[in-house]
Formats: structure tokens, C-alpha cells, sequence
């Protein structure tokens, strides 16, 4: 099949690659791009595993087509924050045992990031209708939960001490 | 899974998707948000020669536009995301059997990628057909998912779900469309000719292998609900294995309009998942007008549900208890609607 150079911001970075056109944004991410925090997991949008902010929204990229998001802003769970910054979704999971095997948590990650940036102190039940298209087979999804009201105070008290410069 | 090799072409004006649909007949095919389309290409359900997207058409020609007026009514642009539909306060306020429905449509992360249209033209599902090429091989095909000869046998193929039977029975899974049947909706088509309307009830053949009336030079372009609908008390129920991301094994829609007395001025009723197509429930509408809530007609409504569901094995659910849940979430739904516009606590 013919590839075409498409463009696509990743991350805050603009970034040209040549794929054809039936390549899924996934994989273009993981194989063309390198960000494989974004997991395949069921393959046919029913896990979350592949979730990246799409336009701040969290969306699937298993059944996304590349050459359909040129015009977006995508966020990928390596957006977050860095190995010195966590972001504290990322530093909530981390400390809340919201992680087992790890291979979900990057979709639950993007997730909780969307779920915070609209809404920053969710109740237990928005936190569980946020987190109800990503399946995790290990915790149980209570370490999950904790982990997300971890890091809704880690966000507020980051917001308190700097009010002005604090990243979502 | 792999993606089967297509042509993708993004059009930028409705008037250009119609006419590459038009130049391409069956070879082409609609894609919106990809929840449905691209998980069925990568089980190579379908091989569409040339993808038509049309998320590219969202901010043209009010395509992902909600709108409102006393005069017009509702008007949902058909590439509205799902999330939008169930989110807008609008909708939740004058339509909530809309919202409720929408609501429980896969999951957030589905739904901020699906849209309304797509979800009114979603591919009928059935237990054998929704597999694997591998699998589907194995079994000899069915009649909706044609194989080779040789594989499907001297009598060509055949229907696992109803044996010696020529008709498809895979169920039609869509939560938008009983909701909109309730609320009697148009939909707005754009073909070659310009716009059509139709009423969504004629747009469902009830047919699992020819489940809509869309021509292939057709693009579904907006959905309607007349004025007279806003205000209805409404309720969705929806039978599913998890409470979330699953497809509805059966569901029931129930629009009311009830006066401060509790008196039924108008109701409607409408199944899911039990039919290759959504379907109104007749003759209800007639027995509840004028009438109070009371356990015996209500009963009698849920029993006239029972009649219009049919549905058989095409899902790993029984037949027989999808069958009794339309019955109970008929019963539910209907008392509900009730005890809400009577200005009860529900």
C-alpha cells in the first residue's frame, strides 16, 4: 500500500512519518514513534489499554487511523510528567498500589489525567464512571481508586503551594 | 488482527462525500468515530476497497452541532460524539431518555469517540458472525458473513442461529435509536439528489444482513426530534454482562407524557437487542392513554413487550432470560416514568 507522509503533534512535538493509510494511531506511536507506554491489549476497543488524550479527550488509539488525527494535539501516557517530575496521577499510582503487572496502567493513567483536568475533585462514583472503560485483570480496582483520590490531594496541594505555575 | 489495505479519503464538504461514495457503490464505506467500523475491518468482516472519513465533515454544515428551538425542535448533527449527546444538558433536560440511553453506550472512552450517526447505523451483531476470520472459516460462514462454497459445504450457507432458515437474526445492538423511536425522531440523509428526511422508524428493515435503508451513495447527516416531544419523562433499561463497555443484550426505552394528576396523555415504548432491529412496541400507546399507573396494565404492557422481542442465540446469553428481562425492565421503566412526573421521589 502507498504511505503518505502525514503529521502528527505527539506530546507537545511535531512529528512527520510516512505510513499507510490503514495504519492505526498505536501503532504508529509504538512502532513509528517509540511511545509504547501505549499498550495493545484486546486489540478491538473493549480494554483501554491504548488510551491517549486525543484534544485533551481520552480516546482509543486501537481504533484510531493515524492519518485521521493530523490536526490534534495528542497526549501519550510519556506526556505526563518525567522521571524527576511525576505528575501526580503518576506519583498517586505509584505510592497507591494502583499498579500490578503494569500493563493497563498507562490507559488508566490518561484516564484519571482527563477525569482530573475536567473535573478536579471527583466523587467515588465519577472516579468509577471515568475509569469504566479500562480493564485491569490484577487489583481489583480498589488499589486503583485509592490511587486516584491520592492523587487528586497530590494535584490540590500542588495547586495550593503554586498556584499560578501548576501544571494539570 | 491486522487491517485489511484500503484507500482513505477525507472529504471536506458533505456534497464531496456523497460523491465519492457515489463513484465508488459498494466499495466504499463510511467511517466516523471507528468504534464499530475499524474493529470489524480488523476482523476482516468487511474489505471496503475505499474508507470514507468523516470525522473530517464534524465542523462543516452543522455536523456535530446540537441545536435547539421552540419552532424546530431538537437537531443533532449525526458526528456529534456520543459523549456530547449524553453530556448536554439540553438534551438531559427536555429528552432525558436520550441521555439515559447514550449514557450507558460502551464506555466513556467509546463514547468520546463514537458518534450519534454511527451508532444509528451500527453493524447488527450475532454471536457467529462477530469472530474471527479463523473462526468464522472454521465454521463454514453463515448467511451473513458468505464464505467460499467449498468451505460452507454442499448447501451453501447456512444460519447457526436459526438452521434451515434464509433470514438473519444477528441482533441489532444500538442504545441511540429505541430511545429515538420514543421521541418520535427524523433523520436528515444526504444523497446525490440533496436532503432527505425520513422517520427513524422507517429507516430499520429488521433485517441482520440489510439492517438499514441507506443508500450506498447516502450519508446519515442529522437527527430530529419534533418539539412536541420535549418534556417527556423517559427511562432506558439495559440488559448487559458488565456495567460497562458491553453491548446491550436487550433493552427497553420508555417515553411518557403524564399529566399532574398521574393521567397518561401519550406514551411509547421501544426494544433493543432482542431484534435485527430496534422496534416500537405497538398497541401500547393506546392502552396507557388516559389511564393511571396501576400493577395489572402495566403488566399488560410487559407482556405486549414480551410479544415484539424475538430474539434468539445470538449472543452467549439465553434467549429465554432476555426475553423475561425485557419484561421486567418494561415493568421497571413504566413505573419509573411515572412515579417521576407525578412529582414523587423516584
Amino acid at each position: 500500500m502507498t504511505k503518505h507522509l502525514i503529521k502528527l503533534k505527539v506530546n507537545g512535538e511535531p512529528y512527520e512519518v510516512a505510513v499507510p493509510p490503514n495504519k492505526l494511531l498505536l501503532d504508529v506511536l509504538r512502532e513509528d514513534l517509540g511511545f509504547t507506554g501505549s499498550k495493545r491489549g484486546c486489540d478491538d476497543s473493549s480494554c483501554g489499554c491504548c488510551a491517549v488524550l486525543i484534544d485533551g479527550a481520552p480516546m482509543l488509539a486501537c481504533v484510531a487511523l493515524a492519518s485521521s488525527y493530523q490536526d490534534c494535539e495528542i497526549t501519550t501516557v510519556e506526556g505526563l510528567g518525567t522521571l524527576d517530575g511525576l505528575h501526580p496521577v503518576q506519583s498517586g499510582f505509584a505510592d497507591g498500589g494502583g499498579s500490578q503487572c503494569g500493563f493497563c496502567t498507562s490507559g488508566f493513567l490518561i484516564s484519571t489525567k482527563a477525569l482530573l483536568d475536567r473535573n478536579p475533585q471527583p466523587s467515588l462514583d465519577e472516579i468509577r464512571e471515568a475509569l469504566s472503560s479500562n480493564l485491569c485483570r490484577c487489583t481489583g480496582y480498589m488499589q486503583i481508586y485509592e490511587s486516584v483520590k491520592l492523587a487528586i490531594e497530590r494535584a490540590a496541594a500542588r495547586k495550593a503551594a503554586n498556584p499560578a505555575g501548576a501544571r494539570s | 488482527m491486522s487491517m485489511p489495505a484500503f484507500r482513505l479519503e477525507r472529504p471536506r464538504s458533505v456534497a464531496g462525500a456523497v460523491s465519492i461514495l457515489a463513484a465508488h457503490g459498494p466499495d466504499a464505506m463510511i467511517l466516523a468515530g471507528g468504534t464499530d467500523v475499524v474493529p470489524n475491518l480488523q476482523m476482516k468482516l468487511f474489505s471496503p476497497r475505499v474508507l470514507v472519513d468523516i470525522k473530517s465533515l464534524a465542523k462543516v454544515c452543522r455536523l456535530s452541532a446540537i441545536e435547539w428551538s421552540p419552532g424546530n425542535g431538537l437537531r443533532i448533527g449525526a458526528l456529534s460524539t456520543l459523549t456530547a449527546v449524553c453530556e448536554s444538558l439540553l438534551i438531559q433536560e427536555k429528552f432525558p431518555v436520550l441521555a439515559r440511553a447514550v449514557a450507558t453506550i460502551a464506555g466513556p472512552l467509546q463514547r468520546n469517540m463514537g458518534t450519534l450517526g454511527g451508532n444509528l447505523c451500527l453493524e447488527t451483531r450475532c454471536h457467529w458472525y462477530n469472530q474471527s476470520e479463523f473462526w468464522r472459516k472454521s465454521l463454514g460462514g453463515c448467511l451473513k458473513l458468505q464464505v467460499s462454497d467449498a468451505l460452507a459445504g454442499k448447501e451453501g450457507p447456512v444460519c447457526h442461529v436459526a438452521p434451515g432458515g434464509r433470514r438473519c437474526w444477528a441482533a441489532w445492538s444500538g442504545d441511540a435509536a429505541p430511545a429515538l423511536l420514543t421521541l418520535d425522531a427524523e433523520i436528515e440523509i444526504a444523497g446525490p439528489a440533496g436532503l432527505r428526511r425520513v422517520a427513524l422508524a422507517q429507516f430499520y428493515r429488521n433485517d441482520g444482513m440489510d439492517r438499514i435503508a441507506l443508500g450506498r451513495d447516502e450519508l446519515l447527516t442529522a437527527v430530529r426530534v419534533p418539539p412536541r416531544m420535549a418534556g417527556r419523562r423517559g427511562n432506558y433499561r439495559k440488559l448487559r454482562v458488565r456495567n460497562s463497555i458491553d453491548y446491550p443484550l436487550a433493552g427497553v426505552a420508555v417515553s411518557m407524557d403524564v399529566d399532574p394528576r398521574g393521567v397518561c396523555r401519550d406514551a411509547r415504548l421501544a426494544l433493543t437487542a432482542v431484534n435485527p432491529a430496534p422496534l416500537l412496541v405497538k398497541e401500547v400507546g393506546e392502552w396507557l392513554i388516559g389511564q393511571t399507573a396501576s400493577p395489572e396494565l402495566i403488566e399488560r404492557v410487559a407482556q405486549q413487550a414480551i410479544r415484539t422481542a424475538k430474539p434468539l442465540t445470538t449472543s452467549g446469553s439465553t434467549p429465554v432470560y432476555r426475553r423475561d428481562m425485557v419484561r421486567v425492565f418494561t415493568r421497571r421503566a413504566l413505573e419509573e416514568a411515572w412515579r417521576e412526573t407525578a412529582g414523587a421521589p423516584v
